[in-house]
């Protein structure tokens, strides 16, 4: 059954990527060792910095060569590796049913959480799952593959539906979530993107680094349709009649200014941004991602 | 506007089509489920006006195109120019101008303008009363009602064709009142075809006034006037006068004054042209080459040699055919002249005396001349058919006298009459005039007759252009005239001193002068000229009517109520019913009577009455004018379903264009860059 629930791991895909670390861009704060930087020094192999000897450090960490050239002791730090949180916030609205032919917007945010969360659990990081609903799932972030078993069987539960909380919930997961965090939001963000830069502003705020999947199908920037249709609010809003050829100069101006907005939301308050559009395959999607952490990934 | 298939317009509701399956599609229109719901409900605010506006504009477009192919179907006819909507008239009045001068034809087509009219009218009353008007006409040579069981009978009735007569356009629309009035006939339109000739339609005439007040006073009534007022420019027309047999000792030969007009362009002088004329005297023919230059042409005496034995007989002059062929012949018959018969009533001696000697005295010594004084008590002794001049000098006969009766049968019969004013006026009428009060002069500066009418009448100028001595005259006293008339001579603050009654053209004159010739009143008598070219000319023009053979105008009356008893003189002329005998010009015979009867003299007078007239004439009533021309075959209503198809493409282009989609982003393929212009999210990012 377990195999059955957890049918959007693709093991080919996961092979494939399991040599690329999923790294976070700031430091963390994690409760054991690991492979992300810490805030704090420790004990790792990489340098990070001197600093002068006051009465009760450790003098096994003086450098004498330091102190033979100039007679003055100086303590040796180097960093501190610790483990990382990663924590998974899926929009569960209505609108994320929508998709291509046979999928839908949230299979694709699933495998992509789903890889993420194996990824992170791969290299000894904490995974947590959170649901923006009108039900919020919210399983906090541990370690373990007990736990990642838990967070998996959780997303394959997830169904899209109901009205859209993304902002209220996104306020709320960056208050409860209150330590360092690499927080992976899936979402269509179909909402006004001020009040969704207020939101990133928020979890910016509580030092998580930020990161957001925004998944958009092709018929959602086209709005290629030929004839006057009633359009049903996936989210339980009113219809609307309208003739896309009156309407779709209108609809992708519409599309043009939010994405500008959008644009501008998320390089204010330095989220990392992916726009996946879903008829690209997410494995191209996870490369992208994570390649563009090993680049931006501060060093040991 | 009217509808040849009026029961098409019964499916008229189907322009709603597009409205119900507009409605209908709006309900049941596919669903889409769809997620980006903020980008659509940003779409509809942005284009919610124009959308709408776009959204009513294509569905009028569509209403108006169904409803241009059920008007097409329904085959329109344009005629709301004549006033032909709100649907059938209960009678359509029929006023026809068969004047002479209608009978000007296109020389291309032969067609003249009444029966370009007459085809146009019926077509036009046929398409737009369906036969559900009654039709009636009345033509102006006769003025008698006519009913028409079609309107197409129009073309087909004798009442219709033309003729040589004059037209009496008020006496016209007075046999149109009286017969709406007499028939209550309802909602009733009159078309008035004419060509607007001025003599004919007499726009000063007293009778206008009253003729509109009769129309005002009903409801329903309106007029058409269908007119075709443009002259034939280059048209000759032939006129003779003072035909005269004369006789020397061994010869006889026929004088007479040719006048040859041609119709020319105001301010414009052609070139000379010859025509060739000819002249049939019983039978033989002459020609003569006339240059005619400028716009008139006058033979003036030109002679004819005739047998000595041929004491009486009748001819014509001929033009070549032009586009009036009405006025291109003129008849003429010759006699032995009758005795210039005048007969002045007068009580008093000092008046009749100098009268008696002015009528007396032979102007033409080869003719006889009797003037007889009868008094008052004895005026029913005049010999009326052989008196061609009457001088009035005594009260109005009142209108229930017999005396007035015989005075106005006189006319008639185209004679003429002097009135000169009693001693004391009083207010009975004749002729349309009476007698006004007395006016003397002061003693020291006697009255002048300060206009008088010197191109036409009996005060013109003599042949020779010099006028006559009319201002010379010293008047002690005149009698004012009132009524409606034609004025020939004024004195100082615009009294008339001569007028001529106004009346049918063909009859003879009513003149009412107010001087009297004694040396108290005035210098008539002295001085002589005026006086006896006065009445001299007056008694040539009513001897025109005396004698067995005479010469006559076209007109109902012209033969006297038999014309059964008469016949042409020309064997070879065309046969013609005894009632259409008096309406065309020819030579007819009574026993040893002739008569030449030859189109009224108004009819070669090209003037037009203007828009202006028209609109003062018919001021107050509904009335239209449709200036029509005998080059324009169009009819008056046409098939205007082309007008309606134009429509409806336009109406269906219109909505194809606001249905056009707008040019779009050309998106690239799945998983494949678009080389296209990019779109807009791609451009963002």
């Amino acid at each position: 059954m377990a195999e059955n629930k957890r049918y959007f791991l693709e093991p080919a895909v996961l092979g494939r990527l399991l040599a690329l670390p999923l790294h976070a861009r700031q430091a963390m704060l994690g409760s054991v060792s690991g492979k992300h930087r810490s805030p704090v020094r420790g004990s790792s192999l990489e340098f990070a910095q001197y600093r002068k000897y006051v009465p009760g450090d450790d003098t096994r960490r003086l450098d004498w060569r330091t102190w033979g050239r100039s007679d003055r002791f100086y303590i040796k730090q180097f960093e501190a590796d610790t483990n990382l949180r990663l924590c998974l916030l899926m929009d569960t609205s209505g609108s994320m049913d929508f998709g291509p032919d046979g999928t839908t917007r949230f299979d694709y945010a699933r495998k992509l959480a789903g890889a993420l969360g194996y990824f992170a659990a791969e290299q000894g990081d904490a995974v947590g799952l959170w649901s923006m609903a009108d039900k919020p799932v919210e399983i906090p972030a541990k370690r373990g593959p007990g736990h990642l078993g838990a967070v998996l069987d959780k997303l394959a539960d997830l169904k899209p539906l109901g009205g859209t909380t993304l902002v209220k919930a996104l306020h709320e997961a960056a208050e409860r979530i209150r330590q360092r965090a690499l927080v992976v939001i899936f979402s269509d963000f179909f909402v006004p993107p001020e009040e969704l830069k207020s939101a990133f502003q928020h979890l910016r705020f509580r030092k998580h680094d930020v990161a957001a999947f925004h998944l958009l199908d092709q018929r959602e920037l086209d709005f290629d349709f030929d004839r006057p249709a009633r359009f049903l609010d996936m989210e339980g809003g009113d219809a609307i009649q309208a003739d896309p050829s009156l309407i779709a100069r209108n609809y992708r101006e519409a599309v043009r200014k939010y994405m500008v907005e959008l644009d501008d939301a998320v390089r204010t308050t330095g989220v990392d941004y992916q726009r996946v559009k879903l008829h690209e395959s997410y494995e191209a999607a996870l490369v992208r991602f994570l390649l563009a952490r090993i680049q931006n990934h501060p060093g040991r | 506007m009217t509808f040849l298939q009026p029961w098409v317009l019964f499916a008229l509701p189907l322009a709603a089509l597009p409205v119900i399956i507009h409605l209908i599609h709006l309900y049941r229109r596919r669903q889409v489920k769809w997620a980006a719901m903020i980008f659509l409900r940003a779409a509809q605010q942005m284009s919610k006006g124009l959308s709408r506006l776009r959204q009513i504009l294509i569905l009028t477009l569509r209403v108006l195109a169904v409803a241009a192919i059920i008007m097409v179907v329904g085959r329109p006819l344009a005629g709301g120019w004549l006033g032909l909507t709100g649907g059938a008239p209960d009678t359509v009045l029929v006023l026809l101008d068969r004047s002479a001068s209608m009978e000007q034809k296109d020389i291309a087509t032969g067609v003249s303008k009444r029966m370009a009219g007459l085809r146009n009218l019926a077509k036009a009353i046929d398409d737009t009363t369906a036969g559900h008007s009654h039709v009636v006409l009345i033509d102006s040579a006769l003025d008698k009602p006519l009913a028409l069981d079609k309107a197409d009978s129009l073309l087909d009735v004798p009442q219709s064709e033309g003729t040589d007569t004059a037209a009496d356009i008020p006496a016209l629309l007075q046999a149109a009142l009286d017969y709406i009035t007499t028939n209550k006939t309802g909602r009733t339109d009159v078309w008035i075809l004419s060509d607007l000739q001025a003599s004919d339609w007499a726009a000063t005439s007293g009778r206008w006034p009253a003729l509109r007040s009769g129309f005002a006073l009903l409801h329903g009534v309106r007029f058409h006037l269908l007119c075709y007022p443009e002259p034939a420019i280059g048209d000759l027309g032939v006129r003779v006068e003072n035909v005269q047999r004369r006789e020397s000792a061994d010869s006889a030969e026929l004088t007479m004054d040719v006048h040859i007009t041609r119709r020319v362009k105001e301010g414009e002088t052609p070139a000379a042209v010859d025509v060739p004329v000819q002249f049939v005297v019983n039978g033989t023919t002459t020609s003569e080459k006339v240059t005619v230059n400028g716009g008139e042409a006058v033979l003036q005496g030109y002679t004819i040699p005739i047998d000595k034995s041929t004491r009486r007989g009748w001819g014509r002059v001929e033009l070549p055919a032009d586009a009036c062929p009405e006025n291109n012949v003129f008849y003429f018959v010759f006699d032995d002249p009758p005795v210039l018969r005048s007969v002045i009533v007068s009580d008093d001696q000092a008046e009749a005396g100098p009268l008696n000697a002015a009528l007396s005295a032979a102007a033409d010594p080869e003719r006889k001349y009797l003037s007889t004084t009868l008094g008052v008590a004895h005026a029913a002794e005049i010999p009326w058919p052989e008196t061609a001049l009457v001088v009035w000098q005594a009260p109005l006969p009142k209108p229930d006298d017999p005396l007035a009766r015989n005075l106005a049968d006189h006319v008639a019969a185209g004679r003429d009459i002097i009135f000169l004013p009693p001693e004391s006026p009083d207010n009975v009428s004749m002729f349309g005039l009476e007698w006004g009060d007395w006016v003397t002069a002061p003693e020291t500066k006697p009255a002048q007759v300060q206009w008088w009418r010197n191109d036409t009448g009996l005060l013109a100028n003599t042949r020779d252009g010099a006028a006559l001595p009319v201002g010379t005259l010293e008047i002690s006293r005149y009698c004012t005239i009132s009524g409606d008339g034609t004025p020939l001579a004024r004195m100082e603050g615009n009294a008339n001193v001569l007028m001529k009654a106004n009346g049918d053209e063909t009859a003879g004159g009513a003149y009412f002068m107010g001087l009297l010739p004694d040396p108290g009143s005035s210098s008539l008598a002295r001085d002589g000229v005026v006086m006896f070219a006065l009445l001299q000319r007056a008694l040539e023009e009513g001897a025109q009517t005396l004698g067995k053979a005479r010469q006559g105008f076209a007109s109902a009356n012209a033969l006297g109520t038999d014309p059964s008893l008469w016949h042409r003189a020309d064997p070879g002329a065309e046969a013609i019913i005894p009632t259409e005998l008096p309406l065309h010009a020819g030579v007819v015979t009574s026993g040893d009577q002739m008569i030449a009867l030859n189109r009224p003299p108004g009819e070669d007078v090209p003037r037009t009455v203007s828009t202006g007239d028209l609109n003062e004439l018919f001021g107050g009533l509904d009335f239209r004018v449709v200036t029509g021309s005998l080059e324009d075959t169009r009819s008056l209503t046409n098939e205007v379903w082309r007008t309606f198809l134009i429509c409806m493409a336009a109406a269906i282009l219109g909505e194809a264009l606001l249905c056009l989609p707008p040019r779009r982003f050309i998106t690239p393929v799945r998983g494949e860059p678009s080389h296209a212009a990019p779109a807009p999210w791609e451009a963002v990012k």
